[in-house]
């Protein structure tokens, strides 16, 4: 059974036309990495936030589908269970912070006191979430106070402290400077192994940052699923990322045998980046 | 240097002053029960009474090294109150013993109605700063949740403290980009109140869009999935303090009660 399974699921805002997700299927195993791209507004933070069980709420409900995990579906679920299942971390990192906590370690335990765990245990993950988000010198900064990087680098330790199975990213460097972004992308590389991942994102560089398998969310349905070089060669990758030049990089190095189909990107981010010749603005 | 800077103005935000006093040691319960019994007591208490209660706690401010602080800002606040008070309840109100002084009209009795406010606002002023300034939040929410009191009402306590500056630091980038746009907010009082929707629109749009982000965060960390959280770092209680605390509160309902029914 999959981990996380998205079963046909149709969704549109309350006096919308248009269906932002139209029957959107696809499973995460357990420990893979998975990046799912789509343009801006193109129902990215939606899914995003039914597949870490956010949706359906009090007011907004699918028109059919429903999203499960462990074959479960999320209405079935206890908050403390969700949330020691699965963890979201969102585009704007002041927004991340829970408004509870005078400190970073505060923000961090906040999830963990929340569970009732004992202090020890509350401590070892503070501990360790810290130590993977490299945090140690700032444990006792405001959070409201930390640089935008900084800021999204906690939400992920207070994401890890809950000991999830799942991360959704939701574009985590959307907000952020060139600098910050590349501090993050650096850290998100060390995140446990067993840890599923599953990112959102319009741009490249931090899918393939993370990622071994890619989604193209095309008008709100799945259109392509498979290794990099599957979104970055078909042919709606261009309309709908505007990724022109990756696109034919892509398809050059695949013809020249560079990339065989099937295949998961065999390279580092510095690699591919620099071997597609990736342009700044797209990355 | 950014985030230092922005470290230095996040501290602002916050009155407490860190000190070794026996009442920044005391149990935030203690400290928030003395403030209620002082309070308590300005709204019962005789002018004279009042007038004590505030010496006493400028001078219990003074020996806990928040007098600085806690001065100034009763001034601050006070001052504009004191003038209002005088200008009110002195002169505007018309009383029976009004004495013309040619230009105004002053009432001795009105003066002292504005003296006994005023010292009963000072009173409960300086017993809430005495507060603030000895107590950090977070050992107050620690002491809240090491009692079992809900965790939504440890949000309600945290929350406008923390949320304050993020919300006024957006409160100037609107009012910058609207001033770069044309907004023209240096000319008369008329001109700035018809600026005022203009800044106040997207700033309480992006606050809604931010309680329905935090929401969610607040869910996805378990957020009220059990009725008690655990507590680090639990604030120091003892038996004497506990019955310090219940005298106290039986001392301040006594002080509000028994006037009650004397009046009824």
């Amino acid at each position: 059974m999959a981990l996380l399974e998205v079963h046909d699921l149709a969704f549109r805002f309350p006096r919308a036309e248009k269906l932002v997700l139209d029957g959107v299927s696809f499973s995460v195993e357990r420990g893979e990495r998975v990046a799912i791209l789509s343009p801006n507004a193109g129902g990215k933070t939606t899914l995003a936030r039914w597949l870490a069980g956010l949706l359906p709420d009090g007011v907004l409900k699918a028109e059919r589908g429903h999203v499960s995990m462990d074959g479960k579906d999320w209405t079935e679920w206890h908050i403390a269970e969700r949330s020691s299942a699965i963890q979201y971390v969102g585009q704007v990192p002041s927004q991340q912070m829970t408004g509870c906590a005078f400190t970073v370690f505060e923000e961090i335990a906040f999830g963990p006191c929340n569970l009732a765990l004992p202090e020890a245990e509350v401590r070892a993950r503070v501990d360790e979430a810290m130590t993977v988000c490299n945090l140690r010198h700032l444990v006792d900064r405001d959070p409201f106070t930390l640089s935008g990087g900084e800021q999204q680098r906690l939400s992920i330790a207070a994401a890890l402290a809950m000991k999830p199975q799942v991360l959704i990213l939701d574009e985590p460097t959307s907000n952020l400077d060139p600098e910050s972004r590349d501090d993050l992308l650096a850290q998100l590389e060390l995140l446990p192994g067993e840890l599923t991942i599953v990112v959102l994102e319009v741009a490249l560089r931090p899918s393939l940052a993370l990622a071994d398998r890619f989604l193209l969310l095309d008008e709100g349905r799945i259109a392509v699923d498979g290794p990099a070089i599957d979104v970055l060669t078909h042919p709606r990758c261009i309309e709908t990322l505007g990724m022109t030049a990756i696109t034919e990089a892509g398809r050059r190095i695949q013809n020249a045998g560079g990339w065989a189909e099937g295949r998961p990107l065999p390279l580092t981010l510095a690699d591919a980046l620099q071997t597609l010749q990736v342009p700044d603005a797209v990355r | 240097m950014a985030s230092g800077s922005k470290q230095e103005a996040g501290k602002q935000s916050l009155l407490f002053t860190p000190g070794e006093s026996l009442l920044h040691k005391a149990n935030p319960l203690t400290s928030l029960v003395i403030m209620l019994w002082m309070i308590s007591a300005a709204a019962v208490l005789p002018t004279a009474g009042t007038a004590i209660l505030v010496l006493a706690a400028i001078t219990v401010s003074m020996a806990t090294g928040v007098g600085k602080r806690s001065v100034k800002r009763l001034l601050i606040t006070m001052t504009p109150i004191g003038v209002a008070l005088i200008v009110v309840h002195g002169l505007l109100i018309e009383r029976p013993d009004q004495t013309d002084l040619g230009l105004v009209a002053i009432s001795p009795d009105g003066l002292d109605y504005a003296l006994k406010v005023f010292m009963r606002v000072a009173a409960m002023l300086m017993a809430t700063l005495l507060f603030v300034t000895t107590t950090h939040p977070s050992e107050m929410l620690k002491a809240l949740d090491q009692r079992g009191v809900p965790p939504g009402v440890g949000y309600l306590v945290a929350s406008p403290l923390l949320l304050i500056e993020p919300f006024s630091d957006r409160a100037k980038a609107i009012r910058d980009a609207q001033r770069v746009r044309g907004l023209d907010l240096t000319g008369s009082w008329k001109a700035r109140i018809i600026a005022l929707p203009i800044l106040l629109m997207p700033l309480i749009t992006l606050a809604l869009s931010d309680l329905d982000q935090r929401a969610s965060i607040l869910s996805g960390r378990a957020f009220r999935a059990f009725p008690r959280r655990t507590v680090i770092n639990a604030p120091h209680d003892s038996t004497f303090q506990v019955w310090f605390r219940r005298i106290l509160v039986a001392v301040a309902v006594l002080q509000l009660g028994i006037p009650l029914l004397w009046h009824f």
